[in-house]
């Protein structure tokens, strides 16, 4: 995974030193992959989205304290990912005072078309919520497991093992949509 | 996939279909208009963020509420002092006009004496 142009280091330290524009550019080359890493711990976009903008947010903040010879885009995505877990665990406590129905999602999911993805994606929901992000890391993003490790701050053994039983809970899931259609 | 070792043994098979549906359950928006507005969303955020942080930093509008606020409290304050110094003013005017002189009889209304102190009075003449 090469997250680090030539001259991200430059940005990094005109950031450090108060230009915006750089710090902009580096919110323009990373807030897709950050919104991945979100989107792997949340369930939905716009805690995903919420995530992204809240770990932007700390980083730059945070900024000066960044050693500019390490890789920016790991460093951004512990902080995405730490910030996506305060949004889940923010998300438990509102969902346990809402009725379920006023949840919604404006943002139209394009796995919704079949009724195989959307069974997968309830499936990826009810995964316990490290599994989840393991496979999403792994299998939809590129990520090594020692990359995983790092980002969710769990041994490499343990994200391979996570990596596992996710497949299997899914590929469960994929044969019985599969057998019934 | 990236690494090998996700390809060894069968419980870490990779399953081509299942990365397909993962693949487009998780899809980040393609829309590129999508992330110019979050870039703006965040950087306007980072803004707001760093104004609350600088609490002297006012904005222009809150610089005129403030200012109208300091030219009333101004106007406030100056017409209480005014009024103060003219009460004054006309106290001393009365206190000196007013003063009773010495022939002027003063009276002291006394109250009722109680039963023993009458007894006692009544005993001794007094």
């Amino acid at each position: 995974m090469t997250d680090r142009p030539a001259d991200e280091r430059d940005l990094v330290l005109a950031a450090q030193r108060g230009r915006q524009e750089a710090f902009s550019e580096l919110v323009r080359r990373h807030q897709r992959r950050a919104y991945v890493v979100a989107r792997s711990i949340v369930v939905n976009h716009e805690d995903a989205e919420d995530a992204v903008q809240e770990a932007f947010l700390h980083a730059y903040k945070a900024i000066d304290r960044f050693l500019p010879d390490q890789a920016f885009g790991a460093w951004l995505h512990r902080i995405v990912a730490n910030a996506a877990l305060d949004v889940t665990r923010r998300r438990k406590v509102r969902d346990a005072d809402e009725l379920p129905e006023t949840v919604s999602s404006p943002f139209r999911d394009p796995a919704e078309a079949g009724e195989l993805r959307q069974r997968l994606r309830e499936a990826l929901e009810t995964l316990p919520a490290r599994q989840r992000s393991v496979i999403v890391l792994h299998d939809v993003e590129g990520f090594k497991h020692a990359e995983i490790g790092k980002l969710l701050d769990i041994p490499e053994g343990t994200a391979r093992s996570d990596l596992h039983y996710a497949r299997a809970q899914l590929r469960r899931v994929l044969g019985d949509v599969r057998s019934g259609l | 996939m990236s690494d090998a070792e996700g390809m060894r043994g069968p419980a870490l098979v990779r399953d081509d279909e299942l990365t397909h549906h993962l693949r487009a359950i998780v899809a980040p928006p393609a829309d590129p208009g999508y992330w110019d507005a979050l870039e703006r969303r965040i950087m306007a955020r980072i803004e707001r963020g760093q104004d609350e942080g600088r609490w002297w930093v006012l904005s222009p509008r809150a610089y005129q509420i403030g200012l109208v606020a300091a030219g009333l409290t101004l106007i406030l304050a100056g017409s209480v002092y005014l009024r103060s110094r003219a009460v004054d003013a006309r106290m001393a005017y009365e206190s000196v006009i007013e003063t009773p002189g010495v022939d002027t009889p003063v009276f002291a209304r006394r109250g009722p004496l109680d039963e023993r102190r009458a007894t006692l009075r009544a005993a001794t003449g007094h």
